[in-house]
């Protein structure tokens, strides 16, 4: 997820002096040809898969052919239950990530502002911020049982403090000289805090909070394996046991295109609430 | 000649250093800028001149002495001084429009007269027509139009301007320069200019002050006599050359010092 923030600004950054040429390419000449080339490499993996298991050369019990998944897959669409799962994990990634990122946003905002915030808040940080989340499901078992709570607090913990760390660190890193002509030009301290430190550190926090929804997606599917009937994580468990690995795969597929979904979606609402961002990036383009 | 719009009396300003103590920037400087006078601060780098600008705007407090604005103490950011900052410091977030009504808008002017005074400051350094753009989407001459704007349009009573021009090419500096003679000339504001360009202080400056090496205090002042309104041919005049040699002579004098008190290894 992370990846798309990099390519964005791959142009800027990396067009050599040499290669004025590549810059000038039409923006969605640029992006469809992309486009295409990803689609082309996606089709070449998926016939080298379907021509080495179909031949033979890997047996259908170590991996299945992309036939027998597609089969799967149409088994549980046409029942609707894979939908179910879907929307099952979605809504514990977006409940926990969202728990966590509006904790994580005004508190990360304060910390990164406040010395004296930093000073309390860091060392809590830093004990609880190398624990992987999987480290919280016994305890949340306990204090929630196995209910949708318990999931919550999974991603909640999960991506809490990766996410604040993000949101600390934009903060800090608002050029100071913006602040300093805000402040010559008769902004008060609310004044700076709205008007610079909030807008100059978004581009940071949406991206920081891209890498968390990720991180909250192998939160749940962690926490599904473990204690769950339903969700994405639970399938995958579930044909594990009964060694379907075909399922396994239905259920693999599915979080990257549930995960390539809200990514995208992710996208839009980035373009429409950093309008600036958008410009610098066409500039050079 | 009018009451002193600035005064600086004996101002210290020392910075906490890493391994070497202290380092002083400035040292006893006395200087007094007069109600609409344009003084252009010129020296060698590391002279102290942006260290100047930043105690006027209350940005920095010194360390010994004091700098009145008016005859009012500068304690704090100060309300009453613009600033023009070499690196254009605008807001990439707001637009042209934006950044300019930014002043009226923290005075909590009412939203339409914000507008129309920055249609008009946009208007008057020739961006109308952009009013919608970003900074991003500007050359540096344009976004250097955009702070004179914004700044004109905060109504200070003084002008600071860090060596707005010197990241400009030739030329957009030079239509920038004639640009700024031109709004000094209508508005009269009190304008401290810092540059280390002799041919930029002599357009502009009613009065250039040269500065020491570190640390910093006034080595020479010299009033600009050239006639007004100027244009860049009062370049080819005997009294600009007389003017230049003399301003560079103290100069040359400073910079070598500073070069020989600075050690090569740091």
């Amino acid at each position: 997820m992370r990846g798309r923030a990099v390519t964005a600004r791959a142009p800027e950054a990396a067009a050599p002096d040499g290669a004025p040429a590549a810059r000038r390419l039409p923006r969605w000449g640029g992006a469809s040809r992309s486009f295409a080339l990803g689609a082309l490499s996606v089709l070449v993996l998926l016939g080298i898969w379907q021509l080495v298991t179909a031949g033979g050369y890997i047996s259908a019990i170590f991996l299945p052919s992309p036939a027998q998944v597609f089969r799967q897959a149409r088994r549980y669409l046409s029942d609707g239950s894979l939908f179910w799962h879907v929307l099952t994990s979605g809504r514990r990634v977006l409940v926990g990530f969202a728990l966590a990122a509006i904790v994580a946003v005004p508190l990360g905002i304060a910390l990164g502002t406040s010395r004296t915030a930093k000073a309390l808040f860091d060392p809590i940080l830093s004990i609880i911020r190398p624990l992987p989340s999987l480290s919280w499901i016994p305890l949340t078992i306990l204090w929630f049982g196995i209910d949708e709570g318990q999931k919550y607090a999974i991603v909640f913990m999960g991506t809490f403090a990766s996410a604040l760390l993000y949101v600390m660190e934009s903060t800090r890193r608002v050029d100071p000289l913006l602040i300093k002509a805000a402040q010559n030009l008769g902004a008060t301290r609310l004044d700076v805090l709205r008007e610079v430190i909030l807008p100059g550190s978004l581009p940071g926090i949406i991206s920081g909070l891209k890498v968390c929804l990720a991180l909250a997606w192998t939160c749940v599917l962690s926490a599904e394996m473990v204690a769950a009937t339903h969700g994405l994580g639970a399938l995958i468990w579930f044909a594990k046991d009964w060694n379907n690995m075909a399922l396994v795969m239905v259920g693999m597929v599915s979080i990257s295109i549930t995960v390539l979904v809200l990514d995208s979606a992710f996208r839009l609402v980035e373009d429409k609430i950093l309008p600036w961002e958008r410009h610098q990036r066409r500039r050079d383009v | 000649m009018a009451a002193a719009a600035i005064v600086a009396d004996r101002v210290t300003k020392a910075f906490e250093g890493g391994r070497r103590d202290q380092v002083v920037a400035l040292k006893d400087l006395t200087l007094e800028v007069a109600e609409g006078e344009f003084v252009c601060l010129v020296g060698g780098s590391g002279c102290g001149k942006t260290t100047f600008l930043n105690l006027v705007a209350g940005f920095l407090a010194p360390s010994a002495g004091a700098i009145y604005l008016r005859g009012r103490a500068v304690s704090g950011i100060e309300p009453s001084a613009g600033m023009i900052f070499q690196s254009y410091a605008l807001l990439p977030w707001k637009t042209v429009a934006g950044n300019v009504e930014f002043g009226p808008r923290m005075k909590r002017l009412p939203r339409a007269e914000c507008r129309a005074i920055a249609d008009r400051f946009i208007r008057m350094v020739g961006l109308s027509g952009f009013e919608h753009f970003y900074p991003g989407q500007l050359s540096g001459g344009m976004q250097q139009r955009v702070t004179l704007a914004r700044l004109l349009a905060a109504d200070r009573e003084v002008f600071l301007m860090d060596e707005p021009f010197a990241a400009l090419d030739a030329m957009t500096r030079q239509v920038m320069q004639e640009e700024l003679i031109r709004i000094h000339e209508q508005s009269r504001k009190t304008t401290v200019f810092v540059t280390h360009n002799i041919d930029e202080a002599l357009i502009l400056a009613d009065r250039i002050v040269v500065m020491s090496a570190r640390p910093g205090r006034v080595r020479a002042s010299i009033a600009n006599d050239l006639p007004r309104p100027r244009h860049v041919d009062v370049q080819l005049s005997p009294r600009y050359l007389e003017l230049k040699t003399q301003i560079w002579g103290h100069v040359e004098e400073e910079v070598r010092r500073h070069i020989e008190a600075t050690p090569r290894a740091d």
